[in-house]
């Protein structure tokens, strides 16, 4: 258990998640595929169809890796935006220690 | 880019929009069933109300909305576009066209006839036209609107895009609420438009309770997926008592970038329909979250948020305006910089449209003359070099270096007039809108055929040719075609044809505007002639003279003044423009079988070629359209002809010797024709002159430079140029020469006046 928490990634997602960070965001994941990782969304204002659709394809291929994929901590317009489009993030929400 | 700039694009993109709805529309009169064909026109009218309900151009939103409802009712075979509808159709664009430069220019519209044209729209949408009646209620799926309950709102036609539909469907409040599904599915495009899912949803939502499941199963693993690729979908079911018409208005920007479907429900069916979908999210009515942002502390945020928002309402421009903005401002900055011949030009397209006028240019266009400029610039370093190293090289490369710069000079000058460059279809299409209207007034049946619409000219001579134009075109049906009776007794079609051709012709634009109507009636021209006092009861005149009796001032053949024309201004005008932009206007006539005018016009008012020549110690230039041989008089071939009066004989006929020198007052005798050069020019009416001048200098392209601008008008001379010596010499204007010539004083008009 220690071992893996230590590979623990973080990733902390820029404020405008629009069309421009979409592939820069795909990127990043790419990089961080095969570990567990927790991502920072605390930062975030606004939010895009695209990088929820890369972040949603991010948490199945975790999946598929059986590695951890959770929102460590989100801000209130990503929480909103994603009720709005109908995308569920609750499993992937970080459960308090 | 503020919000001036975005709205002056869509004014052009309407520009264009009309354009496209018209040959639309005009190639559905001619039997076009092609479903793509109605789909352009429909979706020229739809973008047109998608931007100006951006900009709450609220006449135009209105007008249009009913307009695309109609065309909708085609779009879905529910109404067959036949003769009939497509004339209120056509009416219709043009109206349409008319709000477009209301909304622009400022100024109205004829209010009653848009109102009368909105009924007649609205009886064809509702199917009251005599082909479909039935086929409305026989297609409820193909119209859901009709199958809603309550908000009916649509079939008004009068719901604009604006979002306040509070006065509608007030008392349905107690009721149920109607619920609509909504499949939405946007395409990649809608995403790399600048358009984004989540606004348009969010929207959605506001108009009223909302669920939503968002359909993932399209969404492939990470490392195959395309980031700016679309896979989400959604599935939407709102409550709302705003109308079917309200929930497609807010997809109304992306429409055509997503797949859209939206089914009403029947109350009774909401609950199910909803619990047959379990995986849908109830979304919260409070969105403050997303509505806060622009309050965020960041003000690039919020900022953005602004341009999200308007790039999402001008959508419709902005799929293009990338490019145009990109071509649009590079030939702006061009334009500003390319020198006092364009510059002049510019000054005249100024005065013919009170707002700034700009063009749209090929970036290709604007490539090629930048690509020269750096030409210009190596060749000028290489040229100083050779200079500088004149003592070994000697004077060779340095004459290499200047024919090189010569070349290079020609390029880029006919690279910026191709800038400058405009294909005349614009013009020819407000043309089908005149022979419209007159044909309607005058209850005869016209059909104009146009052709090389892409024929290119410079946008100054397209600015002045519209009025001419229409003055012939109208004259073309009001006096040229006959009624559809007289017509059949001809044996002729009962619909009347009017052909406008425009072609290229040894670097000058030649338009011919024919008909095929009755022919010029000599006999009355040259009665009205005699009674105006034109011409003398006895003179003899050739076939081709009597034709041209209708250019001269003060005549009319038609027997009653109509609105349209007749008033005797008609003909003559429209020779005074063609003559002002440089050209010259021709007709030819065959009784019973129509006529023929031709005018022939510069590509550019910039620049001409010029024959340089001398004239008692002044340098002058005649332009070489004007030219048709030039020749050394022989003493024999000189016959003198009344007191003063020379006449040369070329070919064993007799043409006018005028002397140049004497008429523009170089010199007070006459010159002796055998020292001089004879230049046989063409004059209007057809007539040939020889010009006497001293001598030749050469052939050049000159510069054309104002001298109303710059000095005042000097009669005989049209404008003037400036030498490679840097000396002014004027350019000589041959018509006003040769009518000074017949005796009249020179007049004040000029047929370079217009060159700036």
């Amino acid at each position: 258990m220690a071992a893996k928490k230590a590979a623990r990634k973080s990733l902390s997602l820029a404020p405008v998640l629009d069309l421009n960070e979409a592939n820069a965001l795909h990127g990043k994941l790419m990089a961080l595929r095969g570990n567990p990782l927790a991502i920072d969304a605390s930062a975030v204002e606004r939010v895009g169809a695209l990088c929820v659709q890369v972040l949603m394809a991010g948490a199945k291929s975790w999946e598929e890796d059986n590695q951890s994929f959770t929102f460590a901590k989100v801000s209130d317009a990503f929480t909103k935006t994603t009720q709005l489009i109908g995308v569920n993030i609750d499993h992937l929400m970080a459960k308090e220690i | 880019m503020d919000m001036n700039e975005i709205k002056e694009i869509f004014f052009q993109e309407c520009e264009e929009q009309l354009a496209e709805l018209e040959s639309g529309l005009l190639r559905l009169n001619d039997g076009d069933r092609d479903p793509e064909t109605v789909n352009a026109v429909f979706r020229a009218v739809h973008s047109i109300k998608g931007g100006a309900g951006a900009f709450g151009l609220d006449d135009l939103v209105s007008f249009a909305h009913v307009f695309e409802t109609t065309l909708d009712c085609v779009r879905s075979n529910k109404l067959e576009p036949s003769q009939d509808v497509l004339k209120v159709m056509l009416k219709s664009a043009d109206v349409l066209a008319d709000l477009t430069n209301v909304a622009r220019d400022g100024g109205s519209v004829d209010q009653a006839r848009s109102a009368q044209l909105i009924r007649e729209l609205e009886a064809l949408a509702k199917g009251e036209a005599p082909p479909a009646a039935a086929p409305v209620a026989a297609a409820p799926k193909a119209a859901p609107v009709a199958a809603a309950p309550a908000p009916v709102v649509s079939d008004d036609g009068f719901v604009p895009v604006a979002f306040s539909f509070d006065d509608f469907g007030d008392d349905d409040l107690s009721a149920d609420l109607p619920s609509y599904d909504v499949v939405f599915k946007p395409k990649s495009e809608l995403y790399t438009k600048g358009n984004e899912a989540t606004l348009l949803l969010r929207d959605l939502s506001r108009l009223g309770e909302m669920s939503i499941h968002c359909n993932m199963d399209s969404l492939p693993s990470l490392d195959q997926m395309d980031p700016e690729a679309a896979y989400f979908s959604w599935k939407v079911s709102i409550k709302t008592d705003k109308g079917e018409d309200a929930v497609r208005s807010v997809f109304e920007f992306a429409e055509w970038d997503c797949d859209l479907e939206v089914t009403a429900l029947e109350t009774g069916d909401v609950a199910e329909a909803v619990a047959d979908d379990l995986p849908m999210q109830p979304v919260p009515f409070d969105l403050s979250a997303l509505d806060d942002e622009p309050d965020a502390p960041l003000g690039v945020v919020e900022e953005e948020e602004q341009i999200a928002a308007v790039q999402q309402a001008v959508a419709a421009a902005e799929a293009a305006s990338n490019v145009v903005q990109m071509a649009a401002s590079a030939s702006r900055a061009v334009a500003s910089d390319k020198g006092a011949a364009a510059a002049a030009a510019q000054n005249n397209a100024q005065q013919a449209s009170a707002a700034a006028p700009t063009i749209r240019v090929d970036l290709d266009r604007v490539d090629r003359l930048i690509n020269l400029v750096g030409e210009l610039v190596i060749n000028q370093a290489m040229l100083s070099q050779s200079v500088i190293e004149n003592d070994s090289n000697g004077v060779s490369s340095i004459n290499m270096g200047l024919e090189e710069l010569q070349q290079l000079t020609r390029e880029i000058q006919d690279s910026v007039m191709a800038i400058r460059a405009q294909p005349v279809k614009p013009v020819f299409q407000r043309m089908a809108r005149t022979v419209r209207e007159i044909a309607d007034i005058t209850g005869k049946s016209v059909r104009l055929v146009t052709e090389g619409e892409n024929t290119e000219v410079d946008k100054t001579v397209i600015d002045k040719l519209a009025e001419p134009l229409t003055h012939m075109i109208r004259n073309a049906v009001d006096h040229g075609l006959e009624m559809p009776e007289k017509r059949i007794a001809a044996g002729k079609n009962a619909e009347g044809t009017v052909k406008l051709t425009a072609k290229h012709r040894s670097g000058r634009i030649v338009i011919e505007l024919s008909d095929d109507g009755a022919g010029i009636n000599r006999e009355k021209v040259r009665q009205k002639a005699i009674d105006n006092d034109l011409i003398a009861a006895d003179a003899n005149l050739s076939d081709e003279e009597i034709d041209n009796l209708i250019f001269h001032a003060g005549f009319s053949t038609a027997d009653k003044v109509s609105d349209l024309s007749g008033r005797g201004v008609g003909m003559d005008v429209v020779k005074r423009s063609i003559q002002a932009l440089g050209g010259r206007i021709n007709i030819s006539s065959k009784p019973g079988h129509g006529s023929v005018f031709t005018m022939s016009l510069p590509l550019t008012l910039a620049v001409l070629d010029g024959m340089v020549v001398t004239v008692a110690g002044q340098t002058l230039v005649v332009p070489l359209t004007a030219i048709v041989e030039t020749l050394q008089p022989d003493a024999a071939a000189i016959h003198s002809f009344g007191a003063t009066q020379r006449l040369i004989s070329i070919r064993n006929s007799f043409c006018p010797l005028v002397d140049v020198g004497r008429i523009l007052n170089f010199r007070a005798t006459q010159a002796n024709p055998v020292e001089g050069v004879a230049l046989l020019v063409e004059s209007e009416g057809g007539g040939q002159r020889a010009l006497m001048v001293d001598a030749i200098q050469g052939q050049r392209q000159v510069v054309i430079k104002s001298l109303e601008a710059n000095y005042t008008h000097v009669p005989g001379i049209a404008a003037a140029t400036i030498l490679g010596d840097g000396r002014v010499a004027l350019i000589l204007d041959v018509d006003a020469v040769v009518s000074a010539s017949r005796g009249q004083s020179l007049h004040t008009e000029t047929s370079l006046a217009a060159a700036g």
